[in-house]
């Protein structure tokens, strides 16, 4: 199994193949599967992934149990329509999607983990909005599906991906960096550049706190996702354009690790920091869960 | 008690690529909500069956989250044997207890006693029977589970799934089962035994997935064994 981003370039480069090709190898090899039952397992993922950002912008919108969250991806959608975003019709498409996708999560519905349900807008927003930009097919996108999990993978098991564990930053931040080394793969960029855009997005937001207003996934986790988003593409962009990074991928998923372990358990998915712990974060919680 | 453990490979957490790229899940939190359900799933297959009484103990951020995190559903959906994805989720609590389920969930002040911040400790009972067993949410759905009660045993297990159990009045089940994952070429990361008042308890952790065939092979063994696969 690859265990670092250093041997995944190394591997890639060396046999010549994409990333999600090593991705698919391993999988199959590890897992005893066969290619089509990786595929459609993949493909279910996507189906998933693309059902939601529909769902999200169907009528009014959706809407979580409390209220609290819902019916900002149709806002958005129209502001695009508008053509007068200031930051691109590309970069507002992103984050529809992926504003879109935590309103059906924190509402319940069903979305697919990427690597976490907290975080599952931040890689469906970027693959929503590059896959008109690069004009990706479907095999496309389940390609960079594969190559997202293989770099998820090393944050997972070198670092971690829970809020509890290490913060937002474990969360919508590997999302993030995962969608950056994704995104360079798509746009025709080399191993190493997909590696420079990982360690971009994820030094971005490094040091970023899980505060959730009542231990609830929406506030400020929603719209966490539409930066996530935004960060991986500019932090791929950044790559493509030849901007490099002196500080290695695999040498900032272990500062990720550290700087979570650092960080008061206050700050850590417990909804007793940060935004949660504000006047308004308090009153709601007591509002909702009628505590004190 | 007669305890002998093997610790025979490394332990990595993550295996495959849809630990991270999935599950597909009922929002709205995958340590909280699908994390919970898998550690309820853990518990719905010791016991076999539903119970009449479940008490679930949280820790840490399951303490402080689990209302907002539609815990409470997610456990009681596993106790009941539903998968991640389907619909009936946030209703689990209510259809538990239309069957004449107690449920009670507390919440610790203290640390969790396995050292994580999801941590879960799960007792299920009916008249004749109870489990127990301690699981944490790691991340992205995936869970561990470090300590399981069954039929008089306690057990703690390095946590990864996948986890095989037999009980057995049998001393001599290893060999076999040991065959099998061989035969499947699943490799054992840690082995422990343990005999207690003439019965055997036989514990694998596994590094893989059981295919199919090798699942069937294994419940081939249930007339002579409580075989359990987590």
């Amino acid at each position: 199994m690859y265990m670092s981003i250093k041997e995944i370039v190394e591997a890639a480069n060396e046999k010549q193949v994409p990333i999600y090709e090593l991705a698919i190898k391993q999988e199959m090899e590890v897992t005893k599967s066969t290619f089509d039952e990786v595929w459609a397992k993949m493909e279910k993922n996507l189906e998933t992934m693309e059902n939601a950002v529909k769902r999200s912008v169907e009528g009014d919108g959706v809407f979580s149990p409390t209220g609290l969250t819902g019916g900002d991806a149709v806002r958005i959608k129209k502001y695009l329509e508008s053509g007068k975003s200031l930051s691109g019709d590309v970069m507002m498409r992103g984050v529809q999607g992926a504003i879109g996708t935590n309103e059906v999560n924190a509402a319940m519905g069903v979305i697919c983990a990427t690597p976490t349900a907290g975080a599952s807008g931040t890689i469906p927003g970027v693959l929503y909005t590059i896959k008109e930009t690069l004009q990706l097919s479907r095999e496309d996108q389940i390609h960079f599906l594969f190559t997202s999990a293989l770099f998820g993978m090393i944050v997972a098991n070198n670092a971690c991906i829970a809020g509890a564990l290490g913060g937002c930053q474990a969360e919508v931040g590997s999302a993030s960096a995962m969608a950056a080394a994704a995104a360079v793969e798509a746009a025709g960029g080399t191993p190493e550049q997909s590696a420079h855009a990982f360690s971009t997005a994820l030094q971005n937001l490094l040091g970023l706190v899980c505060d959730p207003v009542a231990g609830l996934v929406e506030i400020p986790c929603v719209k966490r996702n539409a930066v996530g988003t935004a960060n991986a593409l500019v932090a791929a962009d950044l790559a493509l354009a030849g901007v490099n990074n002196l500080i290695d991928a695999d040498e900032v998923i272990d500062a990720m690790y550290r700087v979570g372990r650092q960080m008061p358990r206050e700050l850590r998915e417990t909804g007793l920091g940060g935004v949660a712990e504000t006047p308004t974060g308090i009153a709601i919680r007591n509002k909702i869960l009628g505590k004190e | 008690m007669n305890a002998v453990t093997l610790k025979e490979k490394k332990n990595i957490s993550y295996k495959s690529c849809f630990d991270v790229i999935g599950p597909v899940m009922i929002g709205p939190s995958s340590s909280h909500t699908a994390g919970a359900l898998a550690i309820g799933l853990v518990a719905n297959k010791l016991f076999k069956g539903l119970p009449k009484r479940v008490v679930v103990k949280y820790y840490e951020s399951f303490a402080e989250t689990h209302k907002g995190h539609g815990t409470d559903f997610a456990i009681i959906s596993g106790i009941l044997g539903f998968a991640t994805d389907d619909s009936r989720v946030p209703d689990a609590i209510k259809i538990a207890e239309s069957q004449g389920i107690d449920i009670t969930f507390l919440e610790e002040s203290g640390d969790s006693p396995v050292g994580h911040p999801n941590t879960a400790d799960i007792y299920l009972e009916d008249d004749s029977r109870s489990i127990r067993t301690v699981g944490i949410s790691v991340g992205g759905g995936l869970i561990k589970v470090k300590h399981i009660e069954i039929d008089g045993f306690s057990l703690n297990p390095q946590g990864s799934l996948p986890i095989m159990i037999a009980i057995s009045s049998r001393n001599n089940l290893e060999l076999e089962l040991r065959r099998i994952f061989k035969k499947y070429e699943v490799d054992i990361n840690n082995s422990t035994n343990l005999e207690k008042d003439g019965k055997y308890l036989y514990q694998f952790d596994l590094d893989s997935q059981l295919s199919g065939e090798a699942r069937k092979e294994l419940e081939n063994l249930s007339d002579i064994a409580n075989i359990i696969i987590l």
